[in-house]
């Protein structure tokens, strides 16, 4: 039970800069997820939260202490990693006891508690097994029982189900979730899947280029996004992104024109989320691209000049590609941004 | 689908008679050697093909009456093995620090030791003489040991050091987050990983050990310190010619412990024992 406080952290490998001045403070039993996309240094943040890396510059604060000079073994601290890193020699039942042996936890302990954890991945039939010889999933739950099994004061956890397939996904999902709301421990997550991220984090935090984006709730960071990679990071598929000039309260850009609020002039980029999009009315005038039905909702491709527009289209929407089509945006959820990405936000 | 079972059948027959064949092949040399150290040494020599062969047991008792057999071999076991045990107690350290702690100039460290072997033996023949003949350590089995460790230490340190770059360091993070220091790391880690490379060094070190013979020569002068490989030399001279069956079953002597060494870590001789740590 800890809380982390991540103080104007940076991490930089010679010119190359991993981690530019984050500052971050992660709550008690709080999930926090850090997203973004391959690169970005959410890993390397996770990592000095481990203390596998030490940061250049700034503070790693863990429950009050800076850990910045306390090494990996030393914090109370366990990982989950995207390859597993079960040790291939020992069994199921010697991974989950290796951290328990080598904390010095009392051995007449030991086998009640691995149990105990391998119950809560089910994975109790399967301890005098050699890792080679589970599927995936079993692996990944074998590297959550050996995360949980000492009860640490944090989890990290890097890309766990990015090797799992589609479903199996889903289920360990959920089943991540229960766990950390069972054992209440603080739990850092690392993901470039903005639906794990969505659906596991109490907050998400958005980064690029070592830099933090977006600190939010999922609510705040889909519906309120601070800049324009927030933008078109969140959301399947992401929000349409259009280039344009506003003036006088009206948008325009080729083949598309939109109402804009007073104070958005000059050149901008309005941005809509597919679901806000609906055909019909007079806001774009363009050509039908693509039309791709998935059962409960058909996306539909919408060209505006060179601009390609995506639509969530009623389940029973069809059409040729290359018919003239026109669609309207809801316009009480358009987004306008500045030419460098930032959000415009309020003013009358 | 009797006849699926029938192309099956045949196949495997046709695999079986290639495989055969080919074992034939390598193991021709084996049995020709066996033959020729079972026969009287007149119906070796002679110029005539012989193909049903009077056995005999002349040699057998030629070795053993007049040439002390047992304690060459026992030479060349103890000074094989000890100075693979040196290796491996030199070279795991030191590929571990070769493959995973950085530090300036670890590649031409890392060269450096494998250019050692890149040097004609011969060149240090007689420096090693003097030096070994200072130390008092002529015509001893210790002085083989520690040749045969030196000759095959480079190779020894590459070999495992190839195996542990091959380790996902993720493994190590993971032993790291869970409480293990470098030791520890090393021991229940990195050596259970790497164990195939291990083995494969150190029968590649036993094998170039036996084999070795410039150094023995120079360094061993008496039954003392012979070893299979000089005892081989010395059927070839001396005033009873060459004695060819008795060469053989020498040969078939030494070659015996190689080839169980090798049925016995078969198993471990085959690489995959890291599958299933990662996803891969």
């Amino acid at each position: 039970m800890a809380s982390i406080h991540l103080e104007n952290i940076a991490k930089r490998y010679g010119v190359f800069v991993g981690v530019q001045d984050i500052s971050l403070r992660i709550e008690d039993e709080e999930f926090l997820v850090l997203l973004g996309p391959s690169g970005c240094g959410k890993t390397t943040t996770m990592r000095m939260i481990a203390g596998l890396e030490t940061p250049t510059e700034g503070q790693i604060i863990i429950d009050g202490e800076v850990v910045n000079e306390i090494d990996a073994r030393d914090r109370d601290v366990a990982m989950v990693f995207q390859g597993y890193a079960l040790y291939p020699n020992m069994s199921i039942y010697d991974n989950i006891r290796f951290p328990l042996r080598m904390r010095g936890i009392p051995a007449s302990e030991h086998d009640a508690r691995i149990r105990k954890a391998a119950d809560m991945v089910e994975l109790g039939a399967f301890l005098d097994r050699k890792p080679a010889a589970l599927s995936g999933g079993q692996r990944q739950r074998a590297a959550l029982a050996r995360a949980i099994v000492r009860q640490p004061q944090v989890f990290l956890m890097d890309e766990p189900l990015s090797n799992l397939d589609a479903k199996l996904r889903q289920s360990m999902r959920v089943q991540i979730k229960h766990m950390q709301r069972q054992l209440k421990v603080t739990t850092v997550y690392v993901t470039h899947d903005q639906i794990e991220a969505m659906t596991l984090a109490d907050r998400i935090v958005i980064m690029n280029n070592g830099a933090i984006q977006q600190v939010g709730t999922p609510d705040q960071i889909y519906s309120d996004p601070a800049n324009t990679f927030v933008a078109g990071f969140i959301g399947s598929p992401p929000m349409n992104l259009i280039d344009g000039e506003a003036k006088d309260g009206r948008f325009t850009a080729p083949g598309i024109t939109a109402p804009c609020p007073a104070h958005v002039q000059g050149k901008v980029t309005l941005g809509v989320r597919p679901e806000d999009c609906h055909v019909g009315g007079d806001h774009v005038q363009g050509m039908v691209y693509g039309v791709e039905p998935t059962g409960d909702v058909t996306y539909l491709t919408v060209v505006a000049g060179t601009k390609k527009i995506e639509v969530k289209a009623a389940r029973d929407y069809r059409s040729d590609i290359d018919m003239p089509i026109a669609i309207s945006f809801d316009p009480a959820h358009l987004y306008f941004f500045e030419e460098a990405g930032a959000r415009i936000r309020g003013g009358t | 689908m009797a006849n699926a079972r029938k192309t099956r059948g045949e196949s495997l027959l046709l695999r079986y008679l290639v495989l055969g064949g080919w074992a034939l092949v390598c193991l021709l040399p084996i049995l020709w050697f066996l033959s020729i150290g079972f026969r009287p040494r007149t119906e070796v020599i002679t110029p005539e093909p012989i193909y049903w062969p009077t056995w005999s047991l002349d040699a057998w008792y030629l070795l053993t009456s007049d040439w002390p057999i047992a304690q060459y071999l026992r030479n060349s076991v103890v000074a094989v093995a000890g100075s693979v045990v040196i290796d491996l107690v030199l070279a795991i350290p030191a590929a571990y620090a070769l493959s995973r702690y950085e530090f300036k100039g670890r590649e031409d460290i890392g060269f450096y030791i494998l250019s050692t072997r890149m040097m004609a033996p011969a060149i240090v023949a007689v420096p090693i003489f003097f030096l070994f003949k200072e130390m008092g350590l002529l015509d001893s089995v210790w002085a083989l040991m520690l040749i045969y460790a030196a000759i095959n230490l480079s190779l020894v340190t590459w070999i495992i050091r190839s195996y542990m770059l091959d380790i996902p360091k993720e493994l190590e993070d993971a032993a790291r987050t869970d409480g293990a220091g470098d030791l520890t790391i090393l021991r229940e880690i990195i050596i259970p990983a790497c164990l195939p490379g291990i083995i494969t060094a150190a029968v590649i070190a036993a094998i170039f050990a036996i084999n070795e013979f410039l150094f023995t020569l120079l360094i061993a002068s008496t039954s003392k310190a012979y070893t299979m490989s000089v005892a081989l030399a010395n059927f070839t001279g001396g005033s009873d010619g060459i004695i060819y069956n008795a060469i053989a079953l020498v040969s078939f002597i030494a070659f015996v412990p190689i080839l169980i060494l090798v049925i016995l870590i078969q198993k471990h001789l085959s690489r995959g024992l890291t599958m299933g740590a990662v996803k891969g």
